[in-house]
């Protein structure tokens, strides 16, 4: 009796792969800055209705030491909450998804406090909390502490009924089995609420100092729109763009570290 | 003393609406290092019974007696391989197979050579490190064939492994798993919706009527191992799938 025995192939390049997802969305970049450019300075626009790229790159440079220090002022905030948020987030998700006496105790809770529109709080937190960091914090959990508990709640209740009864057969007591089939099971559906909480980390943290601080990006668009300095409006814009955008391809970066395996993160092949 | 007793087990799932009468009565025994092969209707409570044997559900009225015990709990000598592979996505084809152990209080030494060892019996050496998506559904159910031998069960319990597979390797799929019975000697029930599977595979195969699934005859397969393709060929062969297939056609589970 003779079985045939397979070969693992060679694994293919990335580099083609790797390039490609780079220089696209850059491309696509440049031709939307120069389109902008082309278009206000050939309708002659002023720049307190929209400044140019060039007017804005210019301002960030002029203002840098102000304008990065306000950003560590947000980033501060926004880091802070997402961290709260998602210890938060991750003790309730799994505590309503252990126990059905927690879910039912919470779920009432969880569907107020959701239906509640966030940034009317924002007020609200100034009378409790008063101006600064402390609220900005707050309302940067508010922001983002759902994502993370739904996202969690979800995958902890999608492990495979055919696995669990297959690590049943296995004799796996309940706490392996949570570490070792139903955490991992869990993770893609965790880390896609991180990712959305994480990029919603600095929108929270902003909107809040529009109202509660006197510090941070937030408060500094609101002050430069008031006094018609557009250009360095758009250019707090510009920061909190960017920022954000940093976020989101950090946190797609460690999902791809955390979970490789999963279908979503997979190469695909032609 | 047979290795395992069915007693008069019948299955009801209480339902909201109604109640649906799954199994039952049904009563066989297995010969320590026997194969059985239960075939039988799609729905007649073939998983049922397994899931019961194993101690992975209750049984409705009945009793199981597995070495001279009753069943009241899953039980930890038998290896279990389903229709989906239930590969774990994050783990390599090693650690696949080592999942087992992770479980046990007392795994013994030198289990990942053991583990290669099984891959390697099992034509799948070569993807040790490889994950289970980088496997074809031929090979994932390799591994799943060694995930369940692993732990040395002195049992293994088949619930259609091969169903999803296509023909071919379905064939493939038959001389491996009589590879590994030859290596190593394991009371063995296989659950299957194929009549040339369950008399290939077999020493005994159980045929039963649809649901709510009873024991309609058993077939024993005189045959000496390893069995050759080619038994498939032989009038021997014909004739027993024969009996079978008339067994369907008489209760109007195959109709022409
Ligand atoms: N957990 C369950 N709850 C309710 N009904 C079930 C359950 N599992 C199986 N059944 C029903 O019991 C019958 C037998 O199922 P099963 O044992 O899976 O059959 P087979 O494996 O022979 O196809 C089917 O009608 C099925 O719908
Ligand atoms: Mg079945």
């Amino acid at each position: 009796m003779t079985v045939v025995t397979m070969t693992a192939p060679k694994r293919r390049s990335r580099l083609p792969e790797i390039v490609g997802a780079i220089a696209t969305p850059v491309l696509s970049a440049v031709l939307g800055l120069g389109a902008w450019e082309l278009a206000v300075r050939g309708l002659a626009l002023p720049p307190y209705l929209l400044p140019a790229p060039s007017l804005i790159f210019q301002v960030i440079v002029d203002k840098w030491a102000l304008l990065w220090g306000q950003l560590g002022f947000t980033a501060l905030a926004a880091a802070v909450g997402f961290g709260i948020a998602m210890v938060l987030g991750l003790v309730a998700g799994a505590g309503i998804a252990a126990s059905r006496v927690v879910d039912r105790m919470l779920y009432p809770w969880l569907v107020v406090f959701h239906a509640i529109p966030k940034v009317v709080v924002a007020p609200l937190l100034l009378v409790w909390v008063g101006f600064g960091l402390k609220s900005g914090i707050i309302f940067v959990v508010i922001f983002t502490f759902f994502p993370i508990l739904v996202n969690t709640v979800t995958g902890l209740k999608s492990a495979d009924p055919d696995l669990l009864q297959l690590t049943r057969s296995m004799r796996a007591g309940t706490w392996k089995t949570l570490w070792k089939i139903r955490m991992p099971s869990a993770l893609p559906s965790i880390m896609s609420g991180v990712k959305i909480s994480a990029t919603m980390a600095p929108l929270g943290a902003v909107i809040g100092e529009f109202v509660a601080s006197n510090k941070g990006l937030g408060h500094l668009l609101i002050q430069a729109v008031g006094s018609l300095e557009v250009p360095l409006a758009f250019a707090a814009v510009v920061m909190i763009s960017v920022f954000g955008i940093l976020v989101w391809y950090a946190a797609d970066l460690i999902e791809r570290r955390v979970i490789p395996w999963h279908a979503s993160q997979r190469i695909k092949t032609p | 003393m047979s290795a395992v007793v069915v007693d008069q087990v019948t299955k009801v799932y209480v339902g909201r609406d109604e109640d649906v009468h799954a199994l039952g009565p049904v009563s066989l025994t297995m010969q320590r290092g026997e194969t059985v092969a239960i075939v039988g209707p799609s729905g007649c409570g073939k998983s049922t019974l397994l899931r019961i044997i194993a101690g992975l559900d209750d049984a409705t009225a009945g009793t199981i007696t597995v070495d001279g015990r009753r069943v009241v709990e899953p039980l930890d000598n038998v290896g279990i391989v389903f229709q989906r592979d239930l590969l774990l996505d994050w783990r390599n084809i090693l650690d696949n197979v080592l999942l087992p152990t992770e479980f046990m209080a007392n795994p013994g030494p030198n289990l990942e050579q053991r583990a290669r060892d099984l891959l390697d019996q099992l034509g799948v050496g070569g993807f040790a490190k490889r994950f289970p998506w980088e496997l074809s559904g031929g090979m994932r159910q390799r591994v799943a064939i060694a995930r369940a031998m692993m732990c040395r069960p002195s049992m293994l319990f088949l619930d259609e492994p091969f169903s999803a597979l296509d023909a071919l390797t379905r064939d493939q799929m038959g001389v491996i798993l009589q590879k590994v019975q030859a290596a190593q000697s394991v009371t063995t029930l296989l659950i299957t919706h194929s009549i040339p599977e369950a008399v290939f595979l077999s020493d005994r195969v159980i045929v039963m009527s649809g649901r709510p699934g009873i024991v309609l005859d058993e077939i024993v397969v005189d045959a000496p191992r390893p069995r050759r393709l080619a038994f498939r060929e032989e009038p021997a062969f014909a004739a027993l799938t024969r009996r079978i297939r008339l067994h369907f056609e008489r209760t109007g589970v195959l109709v022409e």
